[in-house]
C-alpha cells in the first residue's frame, strides 16, 4: 500500500525528534485519529482508499498503527503514520505487514518513518512474527533505503502493480530461522488443476489498490 | 410491473437494521472471516466524488452529468479528422500498453455512438444514432471517411483483444479484458470493415482537387496504416501457413509520412469525455484519461509491428533448442515486445497440441530428447501402433514412453511459452515451475529404471571400477531445471532484487550452479560417446541405419559442446565478478543497503535469497555456513583472490567470443548458413553486450589491481587502510550497464594520496 517517505535518507543530519510524542493508534478516539491518518496518507494518491480500508486494519490491528504527534500545532497534531497488520499467511508463517506509511512534507529526513516503522516491527516481534513483507514503488528509493536499512530484501518485483501502471518491489523481513521452510498453501494449486494446458488468463490479481504502499508517503 | 419470485419473500427489516446498527461504535467492524483485506479496498464510499462514479456535485444536475453536447454529426475540417484519429491511435495504443478501455478508447465520444447501444448490423454502427438514417454518409469525410477509421480501429481492438485473453497473460498487469459490457463488433466479419475502408481510401484519392495535398495524404497513409493493421490482425497466425507478414510490413512503410503529419493535425478535445465512464457498467471508482504522446504511440505501434514481421523468424523449425534460442532472443527486445506479440508468439509456439503449427508436441518432446540425452536411441522409436504384443518389451518401452509425454510435454512447452510472460512473471513463474520439476525428475528416474531393464542398457564401468547407467529421462530433466536454476538467478539481476551487499554471493551461487551443470552436461556426454563407440563397430560395415546413429549421435555431441561453451562463459565471469565483489566488500568499498541496527542476519537474508531452492532436493542448498565460506572466498589472501578474477575473467573473454563465434542456432556442418535474420542479429547484440560487460570488469579489476599494490607498497604490509577507489553499479536499462544479467562495478581512483 502506500509509503511515502522521503525521510530518513540521511538520518545522520537529522534534527532532534525529541519534541514528537509517538503514540500507538487507541480506537476510542477514531473519530479524531482517522480524519487525521486519511488526509495525511490520501493527500498524494489520485485514488483514496475506502474509510473500510481504515477500519479493516485498525479495528482489527489497531496496536500495530503508530503515529507521530507535534504537540506545537494542537489543531492538527498528525505528522506521520504507520498502519500494519499481522495474520498468518497462506495458513503459514505468520506474517506482519506494513500496508501504509506516511509523514507529512514538512517533516521528512529527521527519521520519524523510521522510527514508526520499527514501533510496528517491534510490536510484530513482541507478537511472535515470523516475517514482515510489504510493498513499495520501485521510484520510491526513500522508502526502499529505509527498509533496506532495517534488514529488509527485496523478494520479487511485481509488474505494474499499481493502478498508474507503475511497478513495485516485495519487500520481505525474515525475523527467525527456518520461516523459508514453513509450509504455505499453493494459492495456484486450484487453478493449475482447473487449467491442464497454460491456457487463458490466470485468476485476476487483487485490485490494485489494496496494493500495499508499505513504502508510502515519507 | 415487479417481478416477484415464487420463493423470496421479501420483508422489511428497515427498522430492525436501524436498532441494530445504532447499538454499533463508531469504528466497529462487523465482519465475518470472508471478509479480507481485498473485499475493504473494493468497497467505495458514496458521495465521494473520488471513488463515486455516479456522484453529483452540488448545482450538477443528471443530464449535466452524464451528457455531453458534442455533435457526432457535425462537419469536420480535414485537419479536425486527422486530429481525432491520432489521438484515438494514441488511446489505442495505451489501451495496448495496459491501460484500461474506460481511460483510453472508450472516452471517445465518436467511438461511443457506434458501440452502445451494440449494434444488429453493421450499417447501425454510425454516429448518427438514434435519430439520423443509417445511410447517411454525409459529409463523407466525417460518415465514411472518419467512421471507416473508427470501425477499422474497433475491429483490431477485437482481434487483439480475442488473441490476448485467448493465452496466458496477467489481467491488470499486462492487459485490462475489460469491455463494461460493449462488444468490440466481434459479431460481424473483417469484410464490410475492410469494404468501407477500402472505400474511404478510394474516397481519399479523388479529392485531389478539392484537399490541400498534404492533408488528403495525411489522411490517406492513415486510412491505408488501418486497413493493414486491421488484415495483419486478422491474419496474424496464418503466418503458420503463408510464412509472409505482408500487412505488417506495409503498415509499418506508412508510419513516417503518419509521423511526418502529425502536426498537421488539429484535436477536437471536445470529442473525448470522461463523462461515458460514468455509463460504463463497471463499479471502479473515476480515472482519469490516460494520456500518451504522438510520438510514444507510433514507437509502440512501429515496434509492434516489426516485432510481428519478426515473428515469422521463429518458424523455421530447427529443433527446440534453436526454437529456444529465437524465442527468447526476441522476446528480451528491449522494452519487452508488448502482450499482443506475447501472446501471438504464445499461440504461435503451441495451438492445438502442434508446435509451430507443423511438429505434434510429442514429436517436439523426442526431438529435443534425442538432441539432448537419446539420440538415435531405440527408446524412442517404439511405437505402441507398430508393436501390438503387449509381452513384447518395445510394447512396453512405448507405454512407459508415452506415460513420459503425457506428464513431461505440457511442463516442457510451458519452458517455451513462460518466455512470453512480463519479465517479473517470467523469474515468479520459474520460481514456482522449479519445484514441479524437482518431483518430475523423481518421476522420470522411475520411469528410467524401468526402460533401462527393458532396453537391456549396457552399463558403464566407471574408472573405479563402479557401474552406472545414463538414466536419461531424468539426466534430461535435472538439465532443465539447472537451466531454470540459472535463470532465476540471472533475472534477479534484470529485475534488480539483490542488494549490493548480495552481488559476491549471487555471481558464487551462479558459478556454482554453473560448474554443477557443467558436470552434469560431462556424465550425459560421457554416456553418448560410450553409445557413439559401440555405434562405430556396426558403422564399419556401412550399414545406412548405423550411419544415420552416428550422424545422431554426433549432431547431439555438437549440441553438448555448444552449451559448455555457453556454461563456461556464464560460469567464467561470474567468477570473476565474485572474486572482484570479495575484495570490494574486504576493502569495505560495496555501498550497503542494510545498517547496523538492521533486524536480520546475514543469514536470514542467506534464507530469504535461497527461498525459491529451499524445496528443491537436487542440486542440494547450500548451508550457510559453506556459502559464507565459498562466497567470501575466505582463507584466500587478496593475491589469490585477485588472481582468480584476473584468470577468468580472461577465460570469459574467450569463452564469449567463441560463444559468438558458434552463433545463435546450432547448424549441421554441411547445413546451409541461412540468411541472418533479425533475431539473429538480437542475439549477437546481446553476447557484444555481455562481451562489453567482460572488459568493463576487466577494467575495474585493473583499477582495484593498480590500488592494492600501491597500498601494499606506501603500507609496508601494514594492515588495511581503505584504498582510494570508488565504486557504483550501474543500475539496469543505465547506459552504463553493459548487460542487465550483470551488475559489472564501476571503480574510479578518488585521489592519489594515501592515508598513512
Amino acid at each position: 500500500m502506500n509509503h511515502d517517505a522521503s525521510t530518513s535518507a540521511c538520518p545522520t543530519a537529522s534534527p532532534p525528534t525529541s519534541d514528537l510524542r509517538y503514540v500507538q493508534y487507541d480506537g476510542a478516539r477514531e473519530d479524531e485519529y482517522v480524519s487525521a491518518m486519511r488526509q495525511l496518507i490520501s493527500k498524494d494518491l489520485s485514488e483514496p482508499y475506502s474509510i473500510y480500508v481504515y477500519r479493516y486494519f485498525l479495528y482489527q490491528w489497531g496496536n500495530l498503527c503508530f503515529m507521530a504527534m507535534d504537540d506545537s500545532r494542537p489543531e492538527d497534531p498528525m505528522v506521520g503514520v504507520v498502519v500494519s497488520k499481522l495474520e498468518p499467511h497462506r495458513s503459514g508463517p505468520l506474517r506482519g505487514y506494513i500496508a501504509m506509511l506516511a509523514v507529512r512534507e514538512d517533516y521528512r529526513g529527521r527519521g520519524i518513518a523510521t522510527k514508526l516503522v520499527r514501533m510496528a516491527i517491534d510490536a510484530m516481534i513482541e507478537l511472535n512474527a515470523d516475517e514482515i513483507a510489504l510493498e513499495t514503488e520501485i521510484t520510491n528509493t526513500a522508502a526502499i533505503k529505509l527498509y533496506e536499512r532495517l534488514g529488509f530484501l527485496r523478494s520479487k518485483r511485481l509488474h505494474r502493480y499499481y493502478l498508474n501502471g507503475n511497478s513495485a518491489y516485495r519487500l520481505v523481513l525474515y525475523l527467525k530461522e527456518g520461516v523459508g521452510s514453513i509450509r504455505t498453501a499453493d494459492p495456484y494449486a486450484v487453478h493449475a488443476d482447473a487449467r491442464p494446458e497454460m491456457a487463458g488468463p490466470i485468476l485476476a490479481p487483487p485490485p490494485a489498490l489494496l496494493h500495499g504502499n508499505g513504502g508510502g508517503v515519507i | 410491473m415487479r417481478v416477484v419470485s415464487q420463493t423470496v419473500v421479501p420483508c422489511d427489516i428497515t427498522d430492525e437494521f436501524t436498532k441494530a446498527a445504532s447499538k454499533l461504535r463508531t469504528g466497529q467492524l462487523v465482519k465475518d472471516e470472508y471478509f479480507t483485506l481485498f473485499e475493504a479496498v473494493g468497497a467505495l464510499e458514496i458521495m465521494d466524488s473520488k471513488m463515486d462514479s455516479g456522484y453529483l456535485g452540488p448545482g450538477e444536475n443528471h443530464a449535466q452529468a452524464l451528457e455531453d453536447d458534442y455533435d457526432t454529426m457535425r462537419e469536420l475540417a480535414p485537419e479536425e479528422v486527422v486530429g481525432i484519429m491520432d489521438e484515438l491511435l494514441c488511446h489505442e495504443m495505451a489501451w495496448h500498453i495496459g491501460h484500461p478501455l474506460s481511460q483510453t478508447l472508450f472516452t471517445s465520444l465518436y467511438l461511443d455512438k457506434l458501440l452502445w447501444p451494440v449494434p444488429n448490423t453493421f450499417e447501425e454502427a454510425h454516429f448518427g444514432r438514434p435519430r439520423n438514417a443509417m445511410n447517411q454518409e454525409s459529409p463523407a469525410i466525417v460518415h465514411l471517411v472518419l467512421r471507416a477509421y473508427c470501425l477499422g480501429l474497433v475491429k483490431c481492438c477485437d482481434f487483439v483483444h480475442a488473441r490476448v485473453s485467448g493465452e496466458y497473460f496477467y489481467e491488470e498487469e499486462d492487459f485490462v479484458t475489460q469491455l463494461y459490457n460493449r462488444s468490440l463488433l466481434s459479431q460481424f466479419d473483417q469484410q464490410p470493415f475492410i469494404q468501407l475502408l477500402d472505400r474511404a481510401i478510394m474516397w481519399i484519392e479523388d479529392r485531389n482537387n478539392q484537399l490541400d495535398d498534404k492533408i488528403r495524404e495525411a489522411i490517406q497513409c492513415r486510412l491505408v496504416m488501418r486497413r493493414d493493421l486491421l488484415l495483419g490482425f486478422e491474419q496474424d497466425m496464418e503466418i503458420l501457413e503463408t510464412r509472409m507478414s505482408a500487412h505488417f510490413t506495409s503498415c509499418v512503410s506508412q508510419l513516417p509520412a503518419l509521423a511526418k503529419s502529425i502536426s498537421l493535425g488539429k484535436s477536437v478535445p471536445e470529442s473525448f469525455s470522461l463523462k461515458i465512464q460514468r455509463k460504463l457498467a463497471s463499479t471502479v471508482p473515476p480515472r482519469p484519461m490516460v494520456k500518451i504522446s504522438p510520438e510514444d504511440a507510433l514507437a509502440h505501434l512501429k515496434r509492434l509491428c516489426q516485432d510481428a514481421v519478426d515473428v515469422l523468424d521463429i518458424l523455421n523449425y530447427r529443433g527446440p533448442h534453436n526454437l529456444k534460442v529465437a524465442i527468447w532472443s526476441l522476446l528480451s527486445r528491449k522494452p519487452q515486445p508488448s502482450v499482443y506479440i506475447r501472446s501471438l508468439v504464445q499461440s504461435v509456439i503451441v495451438n492445438n497440441m502442434t508446435v509451430l503449427g507443423v511438429v505434434p508436441v510429442k514429436q517436439f518432446l523426442y526431438d529435443e530428447l534425442a538432441e539432448i540425452v537419446l539420440p538415435a536411441s531405440a527408446l524412442l522409436r517404439a511405437n505402441t501402433d507398430e508393436i501390438e504384443m503387449p509381452s513384447d518389451p518395445r510394447f512396453q518401452i512405448a507405454q512407459h514412453m508415452d506415460a513420459f509425454v503425457k506428464r513431461f510435454a505440457q511442463p516442457f512447452v510451458d519452458t517455451f511459452r513462460s518466455a512470453c510472460l512480463n519479465r517479473c512473471r517470467i523469474r515468479r513463474t520459474v520460481c514456482h515451475t522449479i519445484v514441479d520439476w524437482d518431483n518430475l525428475q523423481m518421476e522420470a528416474e522411475d520411469l528410467d529404471e524401468q526402460l533401462r531393464t527393458l532396453n537391456n542398457e549396457p552399463p558403464l564401468v566407471l574408472q573405479n571400477g563402479d557401474t552406472t547407467y545414463s538414466y536419461p529421462l531424468s539426466s534430461w530433466t535435472y538439465h532443465q531445471k539447472l537451466n531454470q536454476f540459472r535463470l532465476i538467478i540471472q533475472m534477479g539481476f534484470e529485475l534488480s532484487i539483490y542488494s549490493p551487499e548480495e552481488l559476491p554471493g549471487m555471481y558464487w551461487y551462479l558459478s556454482h550452479i554453473c560448474s554443477t551443470h557443467l558436470g552434469h552436461i560431462d556424465r550425459i556426454r560421457t554416456f553418448t560417446v560410450s553409445t557413439a563407440k559401440r555405434n562405430l563397430a556396426s558403422l564399419a560395415g556401412e550399414k545406412l541405419e548405423a550411419l544415420e546413429r552416428h550422424a545422431a549421435l554426433q549432431k547431439s555431441l555438437r549440441l553438448l559442446e555448444r552449451l559448455t561453451t555457453q556454461l563456461v562463459a556464464v560460469d567464467a565471469l561470474a567468477i570473476s565478478l565474485h572474486a572482484l565483489y570479495v575484495l570490494l566488500v574486504r576493502h569495505e568499498l560495496l555501498p550497503l543497503a542494510s545498517s547496523a541496527q538492521a533486524y536480520s542476519s546475514e543469514r536470514l537474508r542467506y534464507e530469504l535469497r535461497m527461498k525459491p531452492f529451499i524445496p528443491i532436493t537436487l542440486p542440494e542448498l547450500v548451508p550457510f555456513e559453506e556459502y559464507r565460506r565459498e562466497a567470501m572466498l575466505e582463507g584466500d589472501s587478496d593475491e589469490v583472490v585477485l588472481e582468480r578474477a584476473t584468470k577468468a575473467i580472461s577465460e570469459a573473454r574467450k569463452a564469449w567470443e567463441t560463444t559468438l563465434n558458434d552463433g545463435a542456432f546450432a547448424r549441421d556442418p554441411d547445413g546451409q548458413s541461412d540468411q541472418t535474420t533479425a533475431i539473429e542479429e538480437d542475439w549477437k547484440r546481446d553476447v557484444k553486450d555481455i562481451m562489453r560487460a567482460c572488459i568493463g570488469a576487466s577494467i575495474a579489476i585493473g583499477t582495484v589491481k593498480k590500488a592494492l599494490a600501491a597500498h601494499k607498497g606506501t603500507n609496508n604490509g601494514k594492515d588495511m587502510e581503505r584504498l582510494n577507489l570508488r565504486v557504483s553499479i550501474a543500475e539496469p536499462g543505465s547506459k552504463s550497464r553493459w548487460h542487465d544479467w550483470w551488475a559489472v562495478p564501476q571503480i574510479l581512483q578518488t585521489g592519489t594520496e594515501l592515508t598513512t
